[in-house]
């Protein structure tokens, strides 16, 4: 700008006044060089990937060890707090002025294990292959977390001023022991990580064909419960086969469980979810998600059928869904085993009744050999569902406007995430995440799948996302 | 001369030893103490395969053996699954006999054992652990067999040879296969006894017995089914788990068409002579050319006398299912086997095809194993000498007819069929309830009676007494 308004006096000071206050605040928060970022950003996210914190066992502490490094670097304060040694969770603040209460930022280090065959890049490689990076946690949750490690490390290295004190806590055992993190966390060292919002994977931007077309941010979850079945015959030789069999049985229980689709039942988020998404969809998609809204029986049920062969995600949205991903019977092919048992991942509609539910499993089964039952499977407290009015909610809105021309709808995640923990406390808590392609669950590079994928494009463009969105909440005279 | 006046030059002429024959016979019950001390001694030896580890056995055997003063030998491929060969020599008038046992076991399920299955337990009557009706109680029987013909100086006119052989279950390359192979000059024999026949006992009394002549052949089939991989939170229409679910439950319900031959044929017409009027009915309905007079039949085998029912066709048991990793993971791949054991003539390359048909998923591939397979052979002659003994034992030792029959399990026997011995299947007393009430070999609660035990030393000792004693 030049001083050429600075003498205009009258109006025109004023305003060239507002102009350099504005500008002085536009120094201090310079915008942040983003193509010359992309360097530093992949080498942490890459670092992160190549760091086996595969659960069980876990062994979180290799990546703790490496962010702390880097925070210890930039200068942002951390303490790390272990119920276990091996499966530390970190936790780094920079201070506000304390004018607002904290805003938290989340990643968790652990990953699913993996299936080392099937991969075609190994899973700990972090390959970069046609402009996508291939590995376990590469959006399950390496992606948050080096998104989240960036962003504290802009701030500081930015210096930009706060008017709430950001924390950023990356946490164990997020898949399926978080006892040692989220847990741990809120039990024991909740004073450290409390916070009026936060922020964790959950939600993102959803691509079709290539280009982004809506982003959802996460306001509520279903809730997981594993069910077991197991089934008992009578063993013998496998020359004479019995009718008792108890794989077979077993066999016959999991085929009929795994076709059955439970009722379609929609809440106040699910039902807002569709009706936008319908208004922002193709015609031929909207007419699905307005079907499967309807209350004729036979027009939802084709809409249903549709999305559970095409958008398997949606499908899940729309019911208690049963996932039987585990079967395991026998152990010698002369031997008929007494003893066979399968394991169902059972992701639970917020308001679903446990026992009922499982009174309806056990009906479709409909086999007294084969006994169905809650496993002792980790499971998640319910919790608030997150305001859609809120600040956080609008600077989301706002950011996925500006960054991908977008509109945001709330959405309820299929998967549980930590922050039921934080919202079972009342924490105003909102899933977000990068920009994947709809496409890619059903076709196998989805998160757990055995070809985990991000396109290097998106990583980038998330770091942005995330450092706007957490400036926009926390940054002084805002 | 009338059998009377035989009796009386044998007295005569023949040595005092030899008084202890079969009529004078061995001191029974006095023997009872020793048979046990062997049958737990080779229960309790470890010998679960895989691994096997048949050497630490028959190293036992040899001991025994040695001790009595009988040339006993260990022969092998693999140090630790060595197999033991002993022999007592006959005057050389005729080809030798051999007897058998399998030293090696099937693996166990631990914690489903009420006793441990090592433990060889007495309870009630019965001794419970692995091996104990496969294959320890031939392998004790013919042992004690080689132990009296040589304490009791009992002359031969044939070669009595006792084989031991490890690997039955499944390895049979370093057991059987490595003897027919390798050191066949060693076991060479005219006839041959082994597991594989029985004495049925039903509510409690004996009814008739098996002698083992044909055998069904065992293929292993695979199931692999191919889906995509992901979050459990999304079910998938193509997880692999619910596709092979649903392969092995309509696998596991179908039933392969019944189809008799000569030896399966005369085995039910000849049951249904001894049998009780209802169940006669039975064997006789599957035997009818009106298909549901048939079904009938072998729906009722099929739920109340399983190892009839598999008799009757070429049978398919799915025992293995493997599947996914973690609970919230959708595995890309799941793994099941079936165990199917093809009458003699089955044609595999049109079962493989059958069973294709049957499971109807692209998404579900279907192929043979690798798995170990046994020669498909002639059966023996039923106007054998040996045959002769055993029928004449059957009456003498259980009072008992005995009726020729194809076992649905596959035995060492196969490969020395396939050599031109004659082989027949022999085996003790157990109750024809017993297996599905899940105390038969391979279950989980595998047992024999005692009284059984020791009836089946003595129907042994008469069998190869008659077929290679002197006379």
């Amino acid at each position: 700008m030049t001083l050429k308004g600075l003498v205009a006096g009258g109006w025109g000071l004023a305003v060239a006044l507002a102009i350099f206050a504005a500008s002085r605040l536009l120094v201090a928060q310079t915008p942040p060089d983003w193509k010359a970022l992309e360097g530093e950003m992949m080498r942490h996210y890459q670092a992160v990937l190549r760091l086996d914190t595969t659960n069980p066992p876990g062994n979180e502490r290799i990546a703790v060890e490496y962010l702390k490094q880097v925070l210890d670097a930039a200068g942002v304060p951390n303490q790390i707090f272990a119920l276990d040694a091996n499966r530390p969770n970190l936790v780094a603040r920079l201070k506000g002025s304390g004018r607002k209460r904290p805003l938290l930022v989340m990643g968790h280090t652990d990953t699913v294990t993996v299936d080392a065959a099937k991969w075609k890049h190994s899973p700990f490689s972090a390959t970069r292959e046609d402009g996508y990076v291939y590995a376990r946690g590469a959006v399950d949750d390496k992606d948050n977390l080096a998104a989240a490690l960036m962003t504290m490390v802009l701030l500081k290295r930015n210096t930009v001023p706060l008017d709430r004190d950001v924390i950023f806590l990356a946490e164990s055992g997020e898949e399926g022991n978080s006892n040692f993190g989220i847990q741990h966390m809120v039990a024991q060292h909740y004073a450290d990580i409390e916070a009026e919002y936060c922020f964790a994977e959950g939600g993102g931007v959803t691509r079709i064909g290539g280009e982004p077309k809506f982003a959802t941010v996460q306001a509520t979850e279903k809730i997981p419960r594993g069910i077991e079945l197991v089934a008992k015959g009578i063993s013998g030789h496998g020359s004479v086969p019995l009718k008792s069999n108890a794989i077979v049985h077993l066999a016959s229980a999991v085929a009929r469980v795994g076709e059955w689709r439970p009722d379609v039942r929609l809440n106040e988020t699910t039902g807002t979810y569709f009706r936008r998404l319908a208004s922002i969809a193709p015609p031929e998609t909207a007419a699905r998600y307005r079907d499967v809204l309807s209350a004729d029986p036979k027009v939802r049920a084709a809409a249903d059928d549709w999305l559970f062969e095409h958008e398997p995600q949606h499908s899940s949205m729309l019911r208690t869904s049963v996932s039987p991903n585990i079967f395991s019977g026998g152990y010698r092919s002369n031997v008929i085993p007494s003893e066979a048992k399968a394991t169902l991942d059972v992701r639970m509609l917020p308001d679903e009744d446990p026992a009922k539910f499982l009174a309806e499993v056990n009906r479709i089964i409909n086999d007294p050999a084969v006994e169905a039952r809650f496993g002792a499977q980790n499971t998640r407290p319910p919790g608030t569902v997150a305001r859609v009015d809120s600040e956080p909610f609008k600077a989301i809105e706002a950011a996925n406007r500006r960054i991908y021309n977008v509109p945001t709808l709330p959405t309820m995640s299929t998967f549980a995430t930590d922050m039921a923990q934080l919202r079972a406390k009342g924490m105003q808590c909102y899933g977000i995440g990068p920009a994947v392609d709809l496409e890619d669950g059903p076709k196998g590079f989805g998160m757990h799948s055995d070809q985990e994928r991000l396109l290097e494009s998106e990583l980038y463009r998330f770091m942005r996302f995330n450092y706007e969105v957490v400036l926009a909440l926390a940054a002084a005279g805002r | 001369m009338t059998p009377a006046r035989i009796a009386l030059l044998l007295a005569v002429l023949l040595p005092p030893a030899l008084l202890a024959q079969p009529g004078t016979g061995p001191d029974w019950t006095k023997l009872e103490a020793e048979t046990m001390q062997h049958y737990q001694a080779v229960l309790r030896i470890d010998t679960r395969n895989p691994p096997g580890n048949e050497t630490v056995l028959v190293e036992y055997l040899k001991q025994v053996l040695d001790k009595e003063g009988i040339p006993a030998q260990l022969v092998g491929s693999d140090p630790k699954r060595s197999n033991l060969v002993a022999r007592l020599k006959g005057n050389g008038s005729k080809r030798p006999l051999l007897i058998m046992g399998h030293s090696d076991t099937v693996t166990t399920d631990d914690a489903k054992w009420k006793f441990p299955p090592l433990s060889a337990t007495r309870d009630g009557g019965y001794i419970y652990g692995r091996g104990t009706v496969d294959d320890k109680d031939n392998l004790t029987a013919a042992l004690m067999t080689m132990l009296l013909l040589k304490r009791l100086n009992v002359p031969l006119a044939r070669d009595v040879i006792f084989v031991s052989e490890a690997g039955e279950e499944g390895s049979s390359g370093i057991g059987i296969g490595y003897l027919v192979r390798d050191q066949f000059p060693l076991i060479d024999a005219e006839y041959c006894i082994a597991e594989g026949g029985g004495i049925v006992r039903i509510g409690g009394a004996v009814k008739y017995a098996t002698v083992q002549t044909l055998e069904k052949i065992p293929r292993g089939i695979e199931l692999v089914s191919r889906g995509i991989s992901g979050h459990g939170s999304v079910p998938l229409k193509s997880n692999a788990i619910v596709h092979l679910a649903a392969a092995v439950a309509r696998v596991g319900e179908w039933r392969p068409e019944v189809r008799f031959n000569e030896t399966t044929g005369s085995y039910f017409r000849k049951l249904a002579t001894v049998s009780p009027p209802e169940v006669a009915k039975i064997y006789r309905d599957v035997l009818s050319s009106d298909p549901k007079v048939q079904r009938a039949a072998d729906d009722w085998l099929l739920e109340n006398e399983p190892r009839h029912s598999s008799m009757l066709r070429t049978s398919v048991s799915p025992n293995i299912f493997n599947g996914g990793y973690r609970s919230n993971v959708i595995p890309s791949e799941a793994k099941a086997t079936l165990d199917v054991r093809a009458l003699p003539d089955e044609d595999p390359a049109k079962f493989l095809e059958q069973v294709k048909r049957v499971v109807n998923d692209p998404a579900v591939d279907v192929r043979f194993t690798g798995q170990n397979e046994r020669p498909a052979t002639a059966p023996p002659r039923l106007d054998s000498d040996v045959y002769k003994a055993l029928e004449a034992a059957g009456t003498h030792v259980y009072n008992t007819i005995t009726l020729p029959t194809m076992s649905t399990g596959a035995t060492d026997m196969a490969q020395l069929r396939a050599k031109g011995v004659q082989c027949y299947g022999i085996g003790s007393a157990t109750d024809f309830e017993d297996p599905p009430k899940g105390f038969g070999a391979h279950s989980d609660q595998e047992r024999i009676l005692e009284s059984e035990l020791h009836r089946f030393v003595r129907y042994n000792w008469e069998v190869v007494t008659a077929v290679a004693g002197a006379r």
